[in-house]
């Protein structure tokens, strides 16, 4: 118990090799989406001032999209599958996922979605 | 029945404490021998830092980068507490705060927080200032933002000297000694694939895939939550994640793997049951004697029930027996009576016409008959008792002995009820005998035709329990067609009983307040309720589960192609279940026993959290997977990029690099090198390897680095920084660029 106080007390107290002058500015908090949009407002303005087709940024780096075809499995086992329920998109293996995937209580079935970025979203 | 396997047969299997993070004892340790000058390397982890002094080998300090502040009800405090030491305390884990949204830094307060941590136990002791070097990594090509806040974080409120920038997967093929190969870096957030030529990284071909070790966690955490909505305990992303590296491997062949995953046999090997801790609850154990008495009373009580339900079974059919004489001797006397006589007796018994009633007869009959077949409690005496009573006229008899003769009819009639009931039970049951002669007599001569038409029978049962099923699932959606038929149904038997010369409702009428609504006023209104009322169908169920269950019988003692594996139950079995494989592993599941109450099967997971960085679909990432990424690199980017051949990407096939946390995955190496080697040309002189320590090595380069001319000539100095700002920046070998 007096552990956490003297572990916290010495993290707290002025440390020596901070300057005493200094002041922490005050900051912003911002969020990845803001990072990533003034981040590419940035990159914008600087490839129109000189533009250079080899930068490298964050956005550049991104991997593209797979180009070969995608499998698909069961959303509720994982098991490689190819039946899709006409009611909320979810993929079953055989008729006892789907029996699951037909009574699936309100909303559970856009969790199983967002497993894989297919759920509803709204803006 | 010899290859019925039991679950006697099966022992239990094993289950393994959910690991929780083993609490530090010791605070964390402060490094003693601190020198001014010598480089610091911070390897800055989206879940774990590793800092320490460039002589060392190895980092002094390794802890979370996590941060938590509370309030101490004890001390009534403030308390800050960085890394491990956290975990002293149970308060200060509801209360951690990361410093990242996602891949970035957005709460630079617990970063300052991190930073003075790490370098309190560097030790560094210089005043105002920590006078070394800074190595660092960044992520790789970060948002400018983010590089200079962290600049000016270590210019300003650290006075360090000067600092330089790197990617934390170069630096670990640095540390094992790679020159030219194809660097697959597998971080907290992010995966990387980087081709390196000649110590060089070219930068412009390097992709990212946006999956990493915390993706991972949440996703099997979210699988899980979803697989067991009713587990009683919330796991932590701790728990999640050491679940996470202790169980789950990289599969050599996936597609063939997860096919078999779920068998019965592959489970044995593969099902891993967790518990997580609980306190057990006792139940009170009775003694053989409470028991004993227990039972008894429910016995008697049990016996005085059924007494009592004999009774009143009894009346009741007196009571019929009553009414059916009587109607059949009204219709008897009926036949002598002229037309008008005839309509006034019918109107005073509440008929409209001689048919209701000759209808309301044969249902007495049909009643009768069955209430005479049910159990009303045998006459045990032979003999059959005398009412003598009965015999004398009642002018002859006194007050007393009036009562007693009507006890005595009324003792008359039940006597006679109950002789009737068996004569009609006889008779049943001498039919039956009759018909099992006659079906055994079939089965001696016929046995196939016997067969045949058991079969049938049993299908055409099964087929009507499906039936019902289907119908009892149709009246669950709104819009089917059962569902429409029954509303139907219900509107014109609304309908049919308001009668025709019902007026339209005019004005202001609300279901409250209609005049020519009058339902309810008469308790029959509500009979339509049960005419309409959904096929109360337990019970007709039960009888049905019943005969199938005696068919399956039969056909089992004479059939020989049917066998246990055949029947209806065995087809329900849990062995037959997939889901049930899925949720509860190869053994069945006790919903009662409290283990299994606290326990989870990790079985398909295993393979499928680690497949996601080869087919980054699973988890609905857009974008292409490792060895997709590995192969373009080698095949097209590079050869295509200026200043390069197809040379280069020989040379770098002979050195494909991987790093970073989930390399530690069992079969990583083994899977890259199978899946490059099936879309590379014949021939390719692949070797794929793995850094000495996918963890530590990113910071033993830094060390090794910081030390070195070529990290001399990148160091970025304090007055540089004054003098250019936060964008002037020295490009280095170790993926650092100028933004």
């Amino acid at each position: 118990m007096s552990n956490i106080v003297e572990v916290s007390d010495r993290l707290n107290a002025p440390l020596p090799f901070k300057p005493p002058s200094y002041k922490p500015a005050k900051r912003r908090h911002r969020f990845l989406r803001q990072i990533l949009n003034d981040e590419a407002k940035r990159i914008q303005l600087k490839q129109q001032h000189a533009h250079d087709p080899n930068l490298v940024t964050y956005q550049s780096l991104s991997a593209p999209p797979s180009l070969r075809p995608t499998k698909t499995y069961c959303d509720i086992t994982g098991l490689p599958t190819h039946y899709k329920s006409p009611h909320n998109q979810l993929r079953y293996y055989d008729k006892e996922c789907y029996d699951i995937v037909k009574h699936m209580a309100p909303g559970v079935d856009q969790q199983y979605l967002a497993l894989r970025s297919a759920n509803v979203v709204l803006k | 029945m010899a290859n019925k396997r039991t679950d006697e047969e099966l022992p239990p299997r094993p289950a393994f404490p959910i690991p929780d993070f083993p609490a530090p004892t010791q605070p964390e340790p402060y490094y003693a021998s601190y020198e001014t000058g010598v480089p610091i390397a911070i390897d800055l982890g989206r879940s774990t830092t590793r800092i320490g002094l460039a002589k060392e080998t190895s980092p002094n300090n390794v802890f979370p980068t996590v941060m938590s502040r509370f309030k101490d009800r004890r001390v009534n405090r403030m308390i800050t507490l960085v890394g491990n030491d956290m975990y002293l305390d149970n308060v200060s884990k509801s209360n951690i705060r990361s410093a990242f949204d996602g891949p970035m830094i957005n709460n630079w307060d617990v970063i300052e927080k991190v930073l003075d941590y790490g370098f309190l136990h560097c030790g560094v002791s210089s005043q105002g200032r920590v006078d070394n070097p800074i190595v660092m990594n960044e992520v790789l090509a970060t948002p400018l933002q983010q590089r200079t806040s962290m600049m000016e974080l270590l210019f300003e409120a650290y006075n360090v000297p000067k600092l330089a920038f790197g990617a934390d997967c170069l630096f670990s093929y640095y540390q094992n000694g790679g020159s030219t190969g194809l660097v697959i870096g597998t971080g907290h957030d992010a995966t990387h694939v980087i081709p390196v030529v000649e110590h060089k990284p070219v930068l412009s071909i390097a992709k990212r895939l946006d999956w990493g070790g915390r993706q991972a966690t949440n996703y099997l955490m979210d699988f899980i939550g979803l697989k067991y909505p009713y587990f009683p305990t919330r796991l932590t992303t701790f728990q999640m994640e050491k679940i996470k590296q202790d169980y789950c491997y990289v599969s050599k062949d996936f597609s063939e793997e997860i096919t078999h995953y779920l068998d019965l046999e592959n489970l044995e090997k593969n099902d891993i049951v967790l518990e997580v801790p609980f306190t057990e609850v006792v139940k009170h154990q009775k003694t053989e004697e409470e028991l004993q008495l227990e039972a008894e009373r429910k016995r008697e009580q049990i016996k005085r029930l059924h007494e009592q339900a004999r009774e009143r079974r009894l009346e009741k059919l007196v009571q019929k027996e009553a009414d059916f004489s009587y109607f059949t001797g009204l219709k008897e006397r009926m036949k002598s009576m002229n037309k008008r006589e005839q309509i006034d007796v019918l109107r005073n018994e509440g008929f409209q016409d001689e048919s209701e009633m000759n209808k309301h007869i044969a249902n007495l009959e049909k009643s009768l008959k069955k209430a005479r077949n049910e159990d009303i409690g045998e006459n045990t005496s032979e003999e059959p008792p005398s009412f003598p009573l009965l015999e004398v006229p009642d002018e002859q008899l006194s007050e007393e002995q009036m009562k007693e003769k009507r006890k005595q009819r009324l003792m008359k009639a039940n006597y006679d009820a109950r002789m009737r009931a068996k004569q009609e039970k006889e008779l049943a049951k001498k039919e039956a005998e009759e018909a099992a002669e006659r079906d055994r007599k079939w089965r001696e001569s016929d046995l196939s035709g016997w067969i045949s038409d058991r079969r049938e029978r049993l299908e055409k049962l099964i087929q009507r329990v499906k039936e019902r099923k289907r119908l009892k699932e149709e009246l669950t959606d709104r819009k089917s067609r059962a569902a429409q038929n029954r509303m139907k149904n219900i509107a014109s038997l609304a309908d049919e009983d308001r009668g025709a010369g019902r007026r339209k409702k005019t004005g202001n009428v609300t279901i409250d307040n209609d005049p020519n609504d009058t339902f309810g006023a008469n308790d029959e209104d509500w009979a339509v309720y049960r005419a309409i009322a959904r096929e109360e169908d337990d019970d007709a169920e039960e009888e049905v589960q019943q005969e199938i269950l005696k068919i399956e019988e039969e056909l089992l003692e004479y059939d020989p192609n049917f066998t246990v594996e055949d029947t209806l139950q065995r087809q329900f079995d849990w062995r037959n279940s997939l889901i049930h494989r899925f949720l509860r592993g190869p053994r069945n599941f006790d919903p009662e026993d409290q283990h299994q109450q606290h326990q989870i099967h990790i079985n398909v997971e295993r393979i499928r959290i680690p497949e996601i960085l080869f087919q980054p679909s699973i988890a609905g990432v857009d974008q292409a997977g490792i060895v997709e990424l590995a192969e373009d690199t080698l095949l097209r980017r590079l050869p295509g990029e200026k200043g390069f051949s197809g040379d280069e990407s020989t040379e770098m096939m002979k050195d494909v690099f991987i790093t970073g946390g989930q390399s530690l995955f069992q079969n990583f190496q083994e899977r890259l090198d199978s899946d490059l080697r099936a879309v590379l040309p014949v021939g390719s002189p692949l070797r794929v390897r793995r850094a000495q320590d996918p963890l530590l090595d990113a910071w033993r380069g830094m060390a090794k680095w910081s030390l070195t001319d070529e990290a001399r000539h990148s160091y970025v100095s304090r007055q540089e920084y004054a003098e250019y700002g936060a964008e002037y920046m020295k490009e280095n070998n170790m993926g650092c660029v100028r933004l």
